[in-house]
């Protein structure tokens, strides 16, 4: 890339554009923990991938009406989430990131700056959309179906339009609220995209329909029309191997990252002229007495301050919250009418390993997770003290949410529920305990990244609350 | 109270290189010692070290007569150490932070909650105890930090660069909290780039350099280790640092 620039001139918008890709790279690069690592599993996957071509070499992929709604139900979803990537990216660009002072202080016109910026966004979307489908799709396309090859162009189609309908609600949000917001919207939808796809898929596959869901799904498009004719049809014939569809898909993609060009450069100049503003705080309303802030006794000091950290992170809680909906599907064959494990075993098992993720969870925030552990370290406090606070902190915390099945329970069985209360209090203070016994000082926002550095403590916790859950749904089912 | 507020004894520290070494230091109630030295000299580590931070491999930390390695927890008790990046939590409010240092310090609600009122108002926070410090300058993140420092009555205040970035006013402010802390008989030691503010504000001025405490005493007294009486700390300053790297 760095070569390319050189041939480039200078601060012209294929120069800028290059940098912008150079730079999202070589971010793409860190987050994923290096080439090796990461060219091994592109590797490993092409090879799936050539594997899965040669096994459908003869078999004919014709551009029929209900291909087309396939290709159409995916463009929408994974436009979904190209969008709130380009939200995030967006956020980054305008808000967080060092070099807008430098390139708007040089003598070039903030919409080339801005489109530039857009095509660093558009990289970004595409390195990791590509890296998903690109190793299937093109060894299929090389190996008998040329027509696939319209795949990539949709792709980046696909990315150009989120980019532009990224930075535009990114642009709105912070007219209307402010940057933050921005990032935690994004972040939220995001998340509720996954799980809510992550979720459908699950229950549609452990439902009485099973197979025959997804394709519901696409009959049910295909009866309404959706996807198979007009518009909504050109990306299915796009990707099969139409060229008037090919050129119409991406002629208007780029006509509309023009546009947004011309249309937001203002707003974009604007929003980030008032950056500094938008960033400085809000002020809360001073509220009268400051004698409410006080607390006696150390531990009632750290819960004050643990549960008003996780209030003001919105963010973060729904990422807890996020982790325990993953663990959902291991209940779903509870409710399988008859043919899975009994129920209140089951809800047992179930709590008790909610309940030790989520203590697992807010213990790695209040224990591992300080921002200022200096402060801790230089107080007249033992460090035991302080760290029996955080953890008791973090079970507290936990505990409305853990006791609800064990309530459920006590509706059906009183005694199942004793049972199930003192494995959940079991379940969550062993979690507790391995975070205390290896923590590893980490920073807040880092947690959701938090198990790479301690890959082994999640495991062990897992294992440990689900043989607590075992444990907890045997005694459940001997008591019921 | 003949006690010194911080006596440091042989004090050495190394991580790939000596950063301390043998260094011995001492600070009276009431007195506001600055310890100056080129980056890196070990002026952090040193009061790294004094707060029970940083482990030293040998010597003495000694605050009001308490074995601070021995019974650390005594010594934290009349401690206040102020960073230069401050110590705060972004989420939460000046009013909030100072409920959370006071409960640290196991300060009791009734004798915290008007000093943090008075602490606020002195520094001109009052009307943010409410805000969160996340959207703050880094002048007011140090008000806040200051204020965190000083509800616990330290009376031992250790303060590393605490004017960094700070404007005009803010920094007579702070100046200002150091100078009313000596004169209420605590003692403060503080490290500077800023050689002005040591030639002012410091009762005494320590130079380091390397690990080792090069000269002591007061700016006439530093002057006449310089070698001439009509020096500017600066001149004495870079004087004296030039000389172990000529030797």
């Amino acid at each position: 890339m760095t070569r390319l620039m050189h041939r480039l001139t200078p601060g012209g918008f294929l120069w800028l554009m290059v940098n912008e890709v150079r730079l999202a790279t070589r971010a793409a690069r860190q987050r994923r923990g290096g080439n090796i690592i990461w060219g091994l599993l592109i590797t490993v996957y092409t090879a799936v991938g050539f594997m899965l071509a040669s096994s459908v070499i003869d078999v004919p992929i014709t551009p029929a009406p209900f291909a087309f709604v396939i290709v159409f139900a995916v463009c929408v979803l994974a436009m979904s989430f190209m969008t709130t990537q380009a939200m995030l990216r967006s956020q980054d660009t305008l808000y967080q990131s060092g070099d807008l002072d430098l390139l708007l202080t040089a003598p070039l016109p903030p919409r080339r700056v801005l489109l530039a910026k857009l095509c660093g966004v558009v990289a970004n979307i595409i390195m990791v959309f590509a890296a998903f489908t690109l190793p299937v799709a093109l060894p299929v396309a090389l190996l008998g179906h040329p027509g696939l090859f319209g795949i990539p162009l949709v792709l980046l189609a696909l990315a150009l339009v989120s980019a532009c309908l990224g930075l535009a609600i990114t642009l709105f949000i912070v007219r209307v609220a402010s940057p933050r917001t921005a990032r935690t919207i994004a972040q939220i939808v995001g998340a509720f995209l996954a799980a809510g796809v992550f979720l459908a898929s699950q229950f549609l596959s452990a439902g009485p329909g099973r197979g025959s869901a997804g394709r519901a799904v696409l009959g049910w498009l295909v009866h309404h029309d959706y996807g198979s004719h007009g518009f909504a049809a050109l990306p299915g014939q796009a990707a099969l191997g139409s060229l008037p569809a090919m050129v119409a898909v991406l002629g208007g993609a780029m006509l509309i990252f023009a546009g947004a060009g011309a249309l937001l450069g203002r707003a974009f100049l604007i929003s980030y002229q008032n950056a500094p503003a938008r960033l400085t705080r809000r002020r809360g309303r001073a509220k009268g007495s400051i004698a409410r802030h006080f607390r006696q006794g150390l531990f009632a000091t750290m819960f004050a301050k643990e549960t008003r950290l996780l209030r003001r992170d919105p963010q973060l809680a729904f990422t807890i919250v996020l982790r325990l909906i993953y663990l959902l599907p291991i209940a779903l064959p509870a409710f399988t009418h008859g043919r899975g494990p009994p129920l209140l075993p089951a809800l047992a098992f179930f709590g008790v390993l909610i309940a030790g993720q989520l203590a697992g969870s807010l213990a790695w925030l209040t224990v591992s997770a300080e921002d200022s552990p200096d402060l801790i370290a230089v107080a007249p406090v033992e460090k035991q003290a302080a760290q029996r606070a955080k953890l008791a902190a973090a079970l507290l915390i936990a505990a409305p949410f853990a006791i609800v099945l064990p309530v459920a329970i006590a509706l059906e069985n009183p005694r199942a529920a004793i049972i199930a209360l003192a494995m959940t209090l079991a379940s969550a203070l062993a979690a507790g305990l391995v975070e205390l016994k290896f923590q590893r000082p980490a920073k807040r926002r880092a947690f959701g990244n938090r198990r790479e550095g301690s890959f082994l403590v999640g495991v062990l916790t897992f294992l440990m609350t689900g043989l607590l859950g075992l444990g907890a749904g045997y005694l459940v089912w001997l008591a019921g | 109270m003949n006690e010194a507020a911080l006596e440091i004894r042989g004090l050495s520290k190394s991580f790939d290189k000596r950063v301390v070494d043998n260094l011995d230091l001492k600070v009276a109630p009431g007195e506001l010692y600055a310890l100056l030295g080129p980056n890196g000299a070990g002026k952090t580590t040193t009061l790294r070290m004094a707060v029970g931070l940083t482990r030293p491999e040998s010597g003495d930390v000694r605050i009001f007569g308490i074995d601070a390695l021995a019974d650390p927890l005594a010594a934290k008790k009349l401690t206040a150490w102020l960073p230069d990046e401050p110590m705060l939590y972004d989420k939460l409010t000046p009013a909030e932070y100072l409920g959370f240092v006071a409960g640290l310090w196991r300060i009791s609600p009734g004798e915290a909650a008007p000093e943090a009122e008075r602490l606020l108002r002195w520094l001109e926070l009052w009307d943010e105890r409410d805000t969160p410090c996340e959207g703050f300058s880094r002048g007011m993140k140090q008000k806040v930090a200051l204020a965190g420092a000083l509800i616990h009555r330290p009376r031992l205040l250790i303060l590393d660069e605490p004017l960094t970035g700070l404007d005009a006013n803010m920094a007579r402010a702070v100046k200002d909290a150091l100078r009313a802390q000596v004169d209420e008989g605590a003692g403060v030691i503080v490290t500077t780039h800023i050689l002005e503010v040591a030639e002012r504000l410091a009762d005494r001025i320590g130079i380091i350099a390397q690990g080792k405490l090069l000269a002591e005493g007061t700016l006439a007294e530093l002057r006449a280790q310089a070698g001439s009486d009509d020096l500017t700390l600066e001149d004495a300053f870079i004087r004296l640092t030039r000389a172990p790297e000529a030797q």
